[in-house]
């Protein structure tokens, strides 16, 4: 069998179920974050292997930005758990919706 | 290039179920960069080198590093979460429904485009890249700059001395 | 990795010999710096064991092969042992994308009763067209040791070390991409062979149009790039962690840093990386500023080539590569000299100050020197 775009469609629709996954079933916010990144990385390697194989440099761009901003969502979720960690000392999901009447300021 | 394939993919998926799974969030966090190298690679073998570069410096060798030390600083005595202990049926809800989906595309997505050899790709130039980045793309990558500054701003506000979200007990 | 059984074997030699040569310049180190050290320091050093004190290092290997293995209640043991190898790995990895010397090209040649068809062996352990942005790559990656070794050690200093060290990695790596940048800019390439090949030549440029020619230098970066190059070699010295920079191992007032709970052969193993490290930086700084293999006039190929004209081709090309390998080795052995003389120079600095100097002194400076640079290339470009 010779390894073609769709094997490698495959593992990026994998891979994106298996981040899919985390977002819904894990509670801890750390573990959501770093399962959004695994899905921007699936949707990436689909953009890679198309531009590769259908000789399109525009969808490699897009690549690109995409891991611009999935840097950018990092920083700003990596900042906003700290503060959450700081002020409910966990890092559990739940914790936002016991809170929800709590003004934050 | 088949047997560098299944190696890659293999390790990629490895690392992401063991990633969405485990308690331990820094044993997640290193699968998640292991996985990431391991789609580094696919794109080496997909030949666009630059892209390939660009994932281990930004993903494995920035955002990866600030995730574990986030890890490591605030999660020292936790209790931990494991995949199974609250709100099981919701995830095995969640989960029977995914694996509808995989079972559901699965049987197309072998033909769902005509089938291309390996043969045809060619290396990325990085030239033609970088003249499409700077040149057609140029608003868009301005635009991404000016986003990145708001982020730095944004984060440097979120984390300054006296932070925004107070604990209540410094709210008197 | 070849076409036939012949090509194969001596890449693998070549592999091997790369990664050695890396591995037995720490010895040598080690001693350059013991003896470095008290000779900046007006005492002996170590002068007992062997001709100047050369078999030191043994005596001292011996001695940490001897030591007892131990790990904290608190710690993990995977995560212990695996950390020292990991930090060994990118120092190697980096050090074998980077041109040693010109390749060597063998004619066809019969042997065995068999035509050996002509090959090209390059004097680096992989050739990449994206070698400057894979050597950056891999060097980034030398952060996970630091933050493995620090965790898993089940203490609170080695975890704070290890935040230390990270942080501070993270911080100079900014500034030692963008003074990188500069290079990129000047030379328009990724590959290392193409960016020593520029520099092999007098030092000749276009300004608004007229050709300039100053023949008697040579076309080196350090004259095009003298800011980018100081911004490169001070952020170089805090990814190696090495002193005034060396906050992760300060023993005396930080109760050292990740590698408090190691011993034996796994602190050998770091002393490996960071001397790996110091290497690698040696190496880019040569590359980059300095002409990498080459020496404009003397020391070229093409007039190595032409001194060897009494031999075969084939010999032509391995005498050549093995004089230009010749060097670089000592380039780079003045460059890491002169990352010992600052070890034994400068006090440490505080870690704030680190910080200070990282963010707010070479990061706009690397930014300045990336636009007068761009500035310059559209000045001086030829058309």
């Amino acid at each position: 069998m010779e390894i073609e775009l769709n094997h490698f469609l495959i593992v990026s629709l994998l891979l994106f179920v298996i981040g899919f996954f985390g977002v819904l079933a894990r509670r801890n916010l750390l573990i959501i974050l770093m399962s959004i990144e695994l899905m921007l990385n699936a949707v990436n390697l689909s953009f890679v292997s198309f531009s590769q194989f259908y000789n399109l440099l525009s969808a490699q761009v897009a690549a690109f930005f995409v891991m611009t901003i999935s840097a950018a969502e990092a920083g700003v979720g990596l900042a906003l758990i700290v503060l959450i960690s700081r002020r409910w000392t966990q890092m559990d999901l739940f914790v936002l919706e016991d809170s929800k009447y709590t003004d934050p300021v | 290039m088949d047997f560098l394939f299944i190696l890659f993919s293999a390790l990629a998926l490895y690392g992401a179920v063991i990633t969405v799974t485990h308690k331990d969030m820094v044993i997640c966090a290193l699968h998640l960069a292991g996985s990431m190298l391991a789609l580094a690679g696919l794109f080496f073998i997909l030949g666009a080198h630059f892209i390939a570069g660009v994932q281990v410096l930004v993903y494995a060798g920035a955002v990866m590093v600030l995730f574990i030390m986030v890890v490591m600083l605030f999660d020292l005595k936790r209790k931990k979460e494991t995949l199974f202990s609250k709100g099981l049926w919701m995830k095995l809800a969640s989960l029977f429904f995914l694996s509808g989906l995989i079972v559901g595309i699965f049987p197309f997505s072998l033909h769902l485009f005509p089938p291309r050899s390996m043969e045809t790709i060619q290396k990325t130039s990085t030239k033609d890249l970088s003249s499409l980045l700077f040149i057609d793309y140029v608003l868009a990558f301005e635009v991404l700059g000016i986003l990145l500054l708001l982020i730095a701003v944004g984060v440097a506000v979120l984390c300054r001395q006296r932070p925004f979200l107070q604990t209540p007990s410094e709210k008197e | 990795m070849g076409s036939d059984l012949f090509e194969v074997g001596i890449n693998f030699i070549k592999i091997a010999f790369i990664f050695l040569l890396m591995v037995q310049m720490v010895p040598f180190l080690v001693w350059a710096e013991r003896r470095g050290s008290a000779f900046i320091q007006n005492r002996f050093g170590p002068n007992r064991i062997g001709p100047l004190g050369l078999m030191q290092n043994l005596a001292d290997l011996v001695k940490f092969l001897c030591k007892e293995d131990f790990l904290g209640h608190k710690g993990r043991k995977s995560f212990f042992y695996s950390a020292p190898v990991l930090s060994l790995i990118p120092a190697a990895l980096a050090f074998g994308a980077i041109p040693l010397s010109t390749p060597i090209e063998v004619e066809a040649f019969k042997w065995l009763g068999q035509t050996w068809g002509p090959y090209t062996f390059y004097f680096q352990s992989f050739v990449i067209s994206i070698g400057v942005v894979f050597v950056l790559g891999v060097s980034s990656l030398a952060v996970y040791s630091l933050l493995l070794a620090g965790w898993s050690s089940g203490s609170k200093f080695s975890l704070y070390g290890a935040l230390r060290a990270s942080a501070q990695a993270i911080s100079y790596e900014l500034a030692l991409s963008l003074s990188i940048v500069g290079v990129l800019l000047l030379f328009n390439t990724f590959s290392f062979s193409e960016i020593v090949a520029a520099q092999n030549g007098p030092l000749q440029f276009y300004f608004f149009g007229e050709p300039v020619k100053l023949a008697f230098l040579p076309n080196w970066g350090i004259f095009y790039q003298p800011l980018g190059a100081l911004l490169l070699f001070v952020a170089l010295f805090a990814e190696a962690n090495r002193l005034p920079f060396d906050l992760p191992e300060a023993e005396a007032e930080l109760v050292a840093g990740y590698h408090t709970e190691y011993g034996g052969v796994k602190i050998i193993m770091f002393y490996m990386g960071e001397y790996g490290h110091m290497l690698v930086a040696s190496a880019l700084m040569v590359t980059f500023y300095f002409g990498g293999y080459t020496l404009w006039p003397f020391l070229t190929p093409d007039t190595l080539k032409s001194f060897f004209h009494f031999l075969s081709s084939t010999g032509q090309s391995i005498l050549t590569a093995l004089v230009l390998h010749l060097v670089f080795l000592i380039k780079l052995l003045f460059f890491l000299w002169i990352f010992i003389w600052v070890r034994w120079t400068l006090p440490r600095f505080r870690y704030d100050q680190l910080m200070d100097l990282g963010w707010k002194t070479l990061l706009p400076w690397a930014l300045v020197n990336t636009v007068i640079t761009g500035i310059g290339v559209f000045l001086m470009r030829g058309v």
